[in-house]
């Protein structure tokens, strides 16, 4: 066999020779264009297409074919074969079979959809197509598949459609995908109707080929209209049923699985017939079950099959008995060791968990591996699981892994994809408006101009409006962490370049509130945003972002600084119309009448709706003024006329006039956030009524005028929608039960003077001290998370928010004399512990008493201790000094406690758990690569301090763990620890000079949570 | 569907092309090269299947050719629609292609496939029309192609 190739001319031979020898791309080039030139030469003398014998040696025709195959080559590696074209459409008529398919099959690859050449081969086509020779008939119908473009399907659909009921099954089984391709060139000449009937009767067909083509037909017009196929549900699974009992002939096995494509066409048709129907998804159980357990025999393609099955399982309505086997297929897939297989798991796991999320909790270890897999497709599609098994509980674990990918891939694609998931899950589920800041800042830094224009719009209007509660203070507390967050990014070292979009957001922020930052001046703020404002290659619309920033701050601060003074002097010059006229404006203020400034400027009134006085009533003393003074009263008449452009100041209510011709030139369009941001620092210059789209005509009105008027800054936020996410009832009242709760935390040893937004994580330090424990139980709560990360898919705990106030299960036992995690918030635990912990333990009744712990977190911190499986709150009855308990309840647990309280120091030099302090685990680096993932708890933690990495492991030594390396060409060092000789405990922690990045992982989640609070406090 | 398949050495070179949709020259190279380049940055143990730019694709390594398949979403399945393609089961059709061309030459290797592309091509066209899997029975997809080389073979007699 196979000896039709091996006739090969030296040249040809020579030139495969040189290709297969070459060693880089550029030499392929240079032989493929030495190839073009020979062959133009060659071909240019027309072949001698007459048969019989020309030369002894040389048979032209065959010499004409493999310039066609050389054609081929010279577009398969890339270059242009256009100019020998001709040739193969001519050989496209030869006599010879090999000859004639190998014209068609370069004009079929080589030939653009709308070339003409393509016309040329119509009535080639059309001749093979009626050949009596099944080959050449059989070779026409594929190059109709390849060639035909819609133009030209009339001409040869009534001739494969006659082909559908030739001799030979061959032919059918081609001709009826011919006829799919010219349904999918011009559905208005081959109609759905026709399709159906062919498809109805090919599937019935003698032959199982034409069968099994026929499927690719069913599956992809199912997909278009589910309904077409309905009524074939029972003989599809006839079908299925005949391949699994082995009636096809031996040679459609496949590893002797009977005919396992098939049987994944039909699977998947009947996924897609299925869908949301009760009676045809009825008919398919029993043939799902039975087909899921024949292919399962150990080999891939079996593996295929059964994942097929799972697919249509997940899609159509619902069994318990198949979503029990299809879980259990997953689970062997996931913890298959081929990474195929577990790809498999992890998608079939993403479908299974949208509509039954109880099968994901035994899946947790599994999916974290997969996350941390260096296979990037495992971990895109394992990205895919978490964002569809996001819930408010997880969610902050799960856009951190997001944001942390899309720092690190390269692939724009998967970019714009992740960070749109990013944003809708931050939008959707955000626990806090602190944490929907800092997720939005992040992703703004890493995205850039991914993001959506409105994202960014809708942080500026939730730190405008606020939550829309009311709450003041909270809002200017959310309003401090987004001005750290901005003055972080404001001093970052590459500030110029961050993406356009963070730049503008940060200038609007900083505009607006940078007087809240404790950290920074805003003389200090001033300079930099100045420097910023001079930087030639941020564009112009950006650059006006931060010259309006500079503006706000500098009537904020009540001084003009020179350099602010000097960047507004040089915007005057500017070639942005828009942006000159703003820097006049506000050089004239600044040097005539500065007393306005604040007027114009008002502090934090962004949201402030504006009033305006039409009538400006304001100028009335004025013009009596004037008119006192002998001025001709002002008559409307003389000015209305058609090119009045003062039509704006003729508006008297309900008479406004149609605007007629509009002469001043129309406003350049702008993006509303741009809008937005150019409103806030321009609708106070310019007249208020033109930022709130007043009758026309009013855009030039004088601006040194205009400012008596109340010209609180119209902030265009047309994204008041956005308030529900975060509104009354919305997720942001999660955090409060936790403070209702948590009385006795209000001395947490924090006072942090000047947060940072790295600080703020744990406690932003506000005037306030009642907020201080709430801030704490949420950030308890995300230590809790991120090593939860399936909380809240568990079954049973409904994603409630009152689950945000879930306390760390740190194990305390029932009896209050636990001894507590050094972390600030311990007692808290103790506290719900003890009442939600029904445990037979003596717990005294007032103690449970006094702590009205809802049901609700009863049986969510129950189940999130079934999911964890670890002994979270084991009662132990170890009397031991519990923590920081004063004020109310010191004395109420007085009583019960043996031993005298006392504060447990902030910063006690070894970790201790349970009273059992960690001992040094003296491993090796490999030992504890391998330990890393046995280890269930993980729990990331930041902390702001300028330690090195020296200090970082002396202080893990202090603390009681074993440096295991220093790893100073990444700043990362990594040590060890054991707890009471059973419970592992890992650190890995990375210097970056400002902060100290650390993942702590344990076997136990109480450990690792605590042992973080722990070094937290003690490092900073 | 499929919208492509690829046979492309480990140097990055094409050996076998065939596209189900259009795609002009230049950019089925740079695609090719792309692809291929994720390809070689994988290792042995991580998994078959990779995403490029809105295509799922399984790739296969025999030797120093590797076998890849592109897939898109059906188009009847509408914009947006996710890409239903089984993986697993593609990779085991790389296979079952690799198997049927060993039938037909013996055992295939890069060189056998370079000399013989033309054929190769229709050993494939056998297998894949239009983009769908036809036909995975091996003596079915051989029988044309066994015929055609007796009918060329006689008529080359007639020519001498």
């Amino acid at each position: 066999m196979a000896t039709g190739g091996l006739n090969l001319s030296s040249e040809f031979f020579q030139l495969l020779k040189a290709i297969g020898e070459s060693k880089s791309k550029q030499e392929e080039d240079r032989i493929i264009a030495k190839e073009v030139a020979r062959l133009k030469q060659k071909m240019e003398s027309p072949p001698s297409n007459q048969t019989g014998p020309q030369a002894a040696f040389t048979n032209p025709k065959k010499l004409a074919k493999e310039f066609l195959v050389r054609l081929l080559y010279v577009s398969m590696l890339g270059h242009d074969n256009s100019w020998g074209l001709i040739r193969a459409v001519e050989m496209a008529a030869s006599s010879s079979l090999f000859h004639k398919r190998t014209g068609y099959l370069v004009c079929g690859a080589c030939l653009p959809p709308d070339h003409e050449f393509r016309f040329m081969l119509v009535n080639q086509m059309q001749r093979d197509l009626s050949s009596p020779n099944v080959l050449e008939c059989s070779g026409g119908v594929l190059a109709c598949t390849s060639i035909i473009t819609s133009d030209m399907v009339p001409a040869v659909a009534g001739e494969v459609t006659k082909l559908l009921s030739h001799d030979s099954a061959t032919i059918r089984k081609k001709a009826i995908l011919c006829l799919q391709r010219f349904y999918q060139l011009a559905p208005e000449v081959v109609t759905q109707e026709e399709m159906k009937k062919h498809v109805e009767k090919a599937l019935c067909d003698k032959d199982p080929a034409v069968m099994g083509s026929t499927l690719n037909v069913i599956e992809s017009l199912s997909l278009e209209n589910k309904a077409l196929f309905k009524h074939i549900v029972p003989s599809l699974v006839a079908i299925l049923k005949q391949i699994g009992d082995r009636r096809l002939p031996a040679e459609y096995d496949y590893h002797r699985l009977p005919a396992p494509w098939m049987q994944m066409k039909l699977i998947r048709i009947l996924g897609i017939l299925g869908q949301a129907d009760i009676v045809a998804s009825q008919g398919m159980y029993e043939i799902l079950n039975e087909a899921m357990k024949k292919a399962d025999s150990g080999i891939n393609a079996g593996y295929a099959v059964v994942y097929e099955c799972v697919k249509t399982i997940v899609s159509i309505y619902p069994n318990a008995a198949l979503l029990d086997a299809a879980a259990e297929a997953i689970s062997r897939f996931i913890q298959s060791r081929s990474n195929n297989l577990k790809y498999l798991g992890v998608t079939g796991l993403a479908m299974i968990v949208e509509s039954h999320p109880k099968y994901a909790a035994q899946h947790q270890l599994a999916v974290m591996d997969c996350l941390e897999d260096p296979d990037e497709t495992l971990q895109v599609k394992t990205l895919d699981l978490l964002y569809r098994m996001t819930n408010p509980v997880n969610v902050e674990f799960i856009s951190e892994k997001l944001v942390h990918f899309l720092s690190q891939t390269p692939d724009l694609f998967l970019k714009q994809v992740l960070t749109d998931r990013v944003c809708k899950i931050a939008e959707r589920y955000a626990p806090n408006n602190a944490w929907y800041c800092k997720t939005i800042t992040q992703l703004l830094r890493v995205s850039g101009d991914l993001v959506q224009q409105e994202v960014a719009q809708n942080l500026m209007s939730l730190l405008a409006e606020g939550t829309g509660d009311d709450d003041e203070e909270s809002d200017m507390l959310l309003r401090q962490t987004a001005v750290e967050m901005m003055v972080k990014q404001l001093f970052s070292e590459h500030a110029g370049a961050l993406p356009k979009i963070l730049l503008e957001t940060m200038a609007w922020c900083l505009g607006e509130y940078g007087y809240l930052s404790a950290e920074t001046s805003l003389d200090m703020l001033l300079e930099q945003l100045c420097e910023l404002a001079e930087t030639r290659s941020l564009p112009i619309t950006t650059r006006k972002c931060l010259v309006t920033a500079v503006m706000k701050l500098v009537a904020q601060a009540g001084t003009c600084p020179p350099a602010a003074a000097a960047v507004i002097d040089e915007y005057t010059r500017s070639k942005d119309m828009d942006l000159q006229a703003r820097c006049l404006e506000f050089q004239t203020i600044l040097t005539h009448c500065p007393q306005l400034l604040p007027e114009i400027f008002p502090v934090d009134a962004s949201a402030e709706d504006v009033q305006v006085d039409p009538n400006l009533s304001f100028l009335d003393g004025y013009v009596q003024q004037c008119l006192h003074q002998g001025a001709q009263p002002y008559d409307a008449s003389i000015y209305d006329d058609d090119d009045d452009d003062d039509d704006g100041y003729g508006y008297g209510g309900a008479s406004q006039p149609e605007p007629s011709f509009k002469m001043t030139p129309y406003e350049k369009p702008q993006t509303p956030a741009q809008a937005m941001m150019a409103m806030a620092g321009a609708g106070q210059l310019r007249s208020a009524a033109q930022s709130i789209s007043l009758p026309p005509g009013s855009g030039g009105g004088s601006m040194i005028s205009q400012p008596k008027a109340d010209t609180t800054p119209q902030l265009s936020l047309n994204t008041r929608n956005v308030a529900n996410v975060w509104g009354k009832g919305g997720l942001s009242q999660a955090p409060q039960p936790a403070s209702t709760q948590t009385p006795t935390t209000t001395h947490i040893p924090t006072p942090a003077p000047a947060p940072s937004w790295g600080a703020s994580k744990t406690s932003v330090s506000t005037p306030k001290a009642p907020e201080l424990p709430q801030k704490t139980a949420e950030q308890l709560e995300r230590e809790r998370q991120a090593a939860a990360l399936f909380g809240g898919i568990v079954p049973g705990a409904a994603p409630v928010p009152s689950a945000m106030s879930l306390p760390v299960p740190a194990p305390v036992p029932a009896t209050p004399a636990a001894p507590p995690p050094p972390a600030p918030s311990a007692p808290e635990v103790d506290l719900l512990d003890l009442s939600i912990w029904d445990t037979p333990a003596p717990a005294p009744g007032p103690v449970v008493d006094s702590f009205d712990v809802a049901p609700a977190s009863l049986a969510i911190v129950e189940t999130v201790s079934d999911t964890e499986d670890e002994p979270v709150s084991v009662p132990a009855p170890a009397p031991i000094p519990a923590a920081t308990m004063d004020d109310p309840f010191a004395s109420m647990m007085g009583g019960l406690q043996d031993e005298p309280l006392e504060s447990f120091p902030a910063a006690s030099s070894k970790f201790e758990y349970n009273g059992v302090p960690m001992a040094p685990l003296q491993i090796t680096t490999a030992q504890f690569g391998q330990q890393w993932g046995n280890c269930a708890a993980t729990t990331p933690t930041s902390v702001q301090t300028t330690m090195n990495l020296t200090a970082l492991l002396a202080k893990l030594e202090e603390v009681g763990a074993h440096p295991v390396e220093a790893i100073a060409a990444s700043n990362e060092g990594i040590a060890a620890g054991m707890i009471g000789g059973a419970q592992l405990v890992l650190i890995h922690g990375r210097v970056t000079g400002s902060s100290v990045e650390m993942t702590i992982k344990s076997t136990d989640t109480g450990i690792a949570t605590s042992l973080a609070l722990f070094l937290s406090s003690a490092m900073r | 569907m499929i919208s492509f398949i690829l046979m492309v050495n480990k140097q990055g070179q094409t050996r076998f092309s065939s596209y189900y949709e259009w795609i002009s020259i230049d950019e089925r190279s740079a695609l090719e090269s792309e692809i291929i380049r994720k390809c070689l940055s994988r290792s042995e143990l991580q998994c078959s299947f990779l995403e490029y730019r809105g295509y799922k694709v399984i790739y296969r390594r025999y030797a120093s050719l590797f076998f890849i398949v592109g897939t898109k979403p059906d188009p009847f399945a509408g914009e947006g629609a996710e890409n239903n393609e089984n993986e697993l089961g593609m990779l085991e059709f790389i296979h079952a292609v690799v198997e049927c061309l060993d039938k037909w030459a013996g055992s295939i290797c890069e060189l056998d496939i370079m000399y013989q592309l033309e054929e190769v091509h229709f050993v494939v066209d056998e297998m894949v029309q239009n983009g769908y899997i036809v036909e995975t029975n091996k003596v079915n997809i051989l029988r044309p192609i066994a015929l055609m080389e007796r009918e060329s073979q006689k008529s080359d007699a007639m020519f001498r």
